[in-house]
């Protein structure tokens, strides 16, 4: 998908694959008790929406015949960049609950700000550190919110 | 239920509490922050925020949330002004002749006549906000639920048409949000809708997920990917002379004008109005020459619309419960957080409350041009942060923020998925504003449809025979009019105008 018009075309005909997928999907909603709007009202109405928007905007784009803005991809070392941040992030997410919040913070704003800027490791392990007992002293100690401790500080006996 | 000095004065009692004062200042503080930032808007800093609050009573946490959205428009100009990166659409005029002004070596009087215009306009705002909420909210009592849907049906119809040239694109944006809140169980049969056999999603998407994904998280991969760097400005003297005072301050006061009447309508934001208001002092300017090489009222006048604009949006956000913007939705969620629905009823009910949060608006502005004045020199500092540190530190609050709403990882998964989509949307010219608003108001416009419908034994002719809902269905065919009739004029792609918050 290098211009809007090609991106158009296909995001819209997934859009209207999606919207018939939505239709379906409304039609299984459970009914139950009579009500003067059913719960496949608007699931279904919505559905339909996407479902013809997305049809129209594909073939009026292959109809397009003017001027077409290319899209402002990143190059090979920015896409790089963005896939490296997107898994740093779902490691993130997934190490949460057995490493503990502060931990996990740590590890992921270090290793995030070592990604971006290789030469300023003290920045990123000063940073790290920083989140990290903000991310315990604030939010787990102070304001006693319930997030993951992690075993390592459990046995430590920091449980907020 | 109109204006009275009396609630007026209780508010400033509550508002001046010293708990008050504190969440005020420091909303205040974090919403310069966040303007000042660039990788987070307001939108996106209340998102993250508001769960983070529940800690709070509700007065304080709400008093510090509307001073995070009216403070970050101060400190939208500064990266504009300092490195001509503006952060938002709204503070592009503000570039044109704020960033000449710096080249010049007077980005200190810049940011300086920034700050003071957004005072004067935020007052000026705040008092319209005073008078016209309670006359608004008197109108909205007489509103039953088709004229609740109708207003509701305008409102996203009207910013689907103000989203530049892209309405398909619009329509879409607006009815995936709608449908990604449909997730989860009926509210009133309590059927299982758009789960797909995942356990995860009967309790549904929470909108402050979808929100942060779509802006903070997709601004992150959009900063990651351009590795934008900054080029500091030095900030000399910061004081404006008499002169540019005496020059701007006619802009200020026309500016105020403009943006507040014209954000009182959904969808015209302040990246609207500022444009209309450079466009105005241009055009009155005896040396309309001067604009785009440094002209003072150039910067006064977007900054002025741009703090009035955001005021504004509170009026319909009090008298009817109808957010204008991404962030008036965000704030509408969280009153609905606590348990409070805006509209005429909450002038009504809790006119502690409302006015308490008004008066605090007062103080917030006074705050704010103490904050913004003396400390121009650091706000012009902290907008230089490298993005590597900022965005990694913006994922980590981002992630804080999503997770603390319900305590479940799915949320934070959500989030990441919205930040994708948010990303591809803004690639392929897709607006975010309908999806973020229809988001936050789905709950609220299938439950009026659903009464209407009860009321007229399942006839939606209802919208339609009453006067008030049929004029704002009317107004809303219109604007879906006025938007066909554009795209079918236009021969260009359809591209949404620029949008971050």
């Amino acid at each position: 998908m290098k211009t809007i018009r090609q991106a158009d075309i296909i995001v819209g005909c997934f859009l209207a694959l999606l919207g018939l997928f939505i239709v379906y999907a409304a039609s299984n909603i459970r009914i139950g008790v009579e009500r003067a709007l059913s719960p496949r009202f608007f699931p279904s109405v919505l559905g339909y929406t996407i479902l013809v928007c997305g049809a129209g905007l594909a073939l009026k784009s292959w109809r397009f015949k003017g001027e077409d803005p290319a899209i402002q991809w990143p190059d090979r070392q920015g896409l790089r960049t963005i896939v490296a941040c997107l898994a740093l992030l779902s490691a993130y997410i997934f190490l949460m609950k057995p490493l503990g919040l502060p931990i996990v913070t740590f590890l992921y704003v270090t290793a995030n700000i070592w990604y971006l800027r290789p030469e300023k490791k003290s920045v990123a392990i000063l940073s790290g550190i920083a989140l990290g007992i903000i991310s315990y002293v604030v939010f787990i100690h102070y304001l006693q919110l319930s997030f993951p401790v992690g075993f390592l500080l459990e046995r430590l006996g920091l449980e907020g | 239920m109109s204006f009275s000095f009396d609630h007026l004065f209780q508010g400033f009692v509550t508002a001046l509490s010293l708990q008050n004062l504190m969440w005020a200042l420091i909303g205040c503080f974090i919403g310069t922050l966040v303007g000042v930032l660039p990788g987070i808007g307001p939108a996106s800093g209340i998102a993250i925020l508001l769960p983070l609050t529940t800690v709070l009573p509700p007065t304080s946490a709400i008093i510090m949330m509307a001073a995070i959205y009216y403070g970050a428009m101060y400190g939208g100009s500064t990266t504009a002004i300092v490195v001509n990166i503006p952060g938002e659409a709204s503070s592009v005029p503000t570039a044109i002749d704020g960033y000449e002004m710096a080249k010049q070596g007077r980005a200190g009087p810049a940011l300086a006549i920034c700050a003071i215009s957004s005072f004067v306009a935020g007052t000026l705002g705040l008092i319209g906000l005073t008078f016209f909420a309670p006359l608004l909210a008197d109108v909205a009592v007489v509103f039953g639920p088709p004229e609740y849907f109708a207003l509701m049906f305008m409102a996203l119809t009207l910013i689907i048409s103000l989203s530049g040239r892209a309405l398909l694109k619009g329509v879409i944006s607006m009815a995936i949000g709608l449908t990604t809140s449909l997730i989860g169980q009926d509210p009133l049969t309590g059927a299982a809708r758009l789960t797909f056999g995942f356990p995860q999603l009967l309790a549904g998407v929470d909108f402050i997920s979808v929100i942060v994904g779509l802006f903070a998280i997709s601004e992150v991969m959009i900063n990651v990917e351009s590795r934008i760097s900054a080029i500091s400005q030095k900030i000399g003297n910061w004081m404006p002379t008499w002169a540019d005072i005496k020059q701007s301050f006619p802009a200020m006061v026309r500016s105020s004008g403009i943006g507040f009447f014209l954000g009182l309508l959904p969808g015209v934001t302040p990246s609207v109005t500022t444009f209309v208001a450079y466009d105005v002092e241009k055009r009155m300017s005896k040396t309309p020459e001067r604009f785009g090489k440094g002209a003072i009222e150039g910067v006064a006048a977007p900054e002025g619309a741009n703090n009035a604009t955001s005021t504004a949006g509170f009026v319909p956000l009090f008298s009817f419960g109808i957010p204008t913007a991404p962030s008036m939705a965000v704030l509408l969620g969280g009153l609905m957080m606590y348990g409070l629905q805006p509209g005429p009823m909450l002038f009504k009910e809790n006119p502690e409350f409302v006015w308490a949060i008004i008066a605090s608006m007062y103080i917030g502005n006074i705050m704010l041009i103490i904050l913004n004045l003396p400390l121009v020199g650091m706000w012009a500092r902290i907008c230089v942060i490298p993005f590597y540190i900022l965005g990694p530190m913006i994922v980590f609050f981002s992630v804080l923020g999503t997770y603390s709403v319900r305590f479940l990882a799915f949320d934070v998964w959500v989030m990441t998925l919205f930040g994708v989509i948010g990303y591809f949307m803004r690639k392929f010219g897709y607006p975010i504003a309908p999806m973020v608003l229809a988001a936050v108001v789905t709950q609220m416009m299938e439950t009026s449809l659903g009464q209407s419908m009860l009321m007229s034994q399942g006839s939606l002719l209802i919208l339609l025979k009453r006067p008030i809902s049929a004029v704002f269905m009317i107004l809303a065919f219109l604007s879906i009019g006025r938007g066909i009739w554009i795209q079918m004029r236009t021969k260009a792609p359809e591209i949404a105008i620029e949008e971050t918050d």
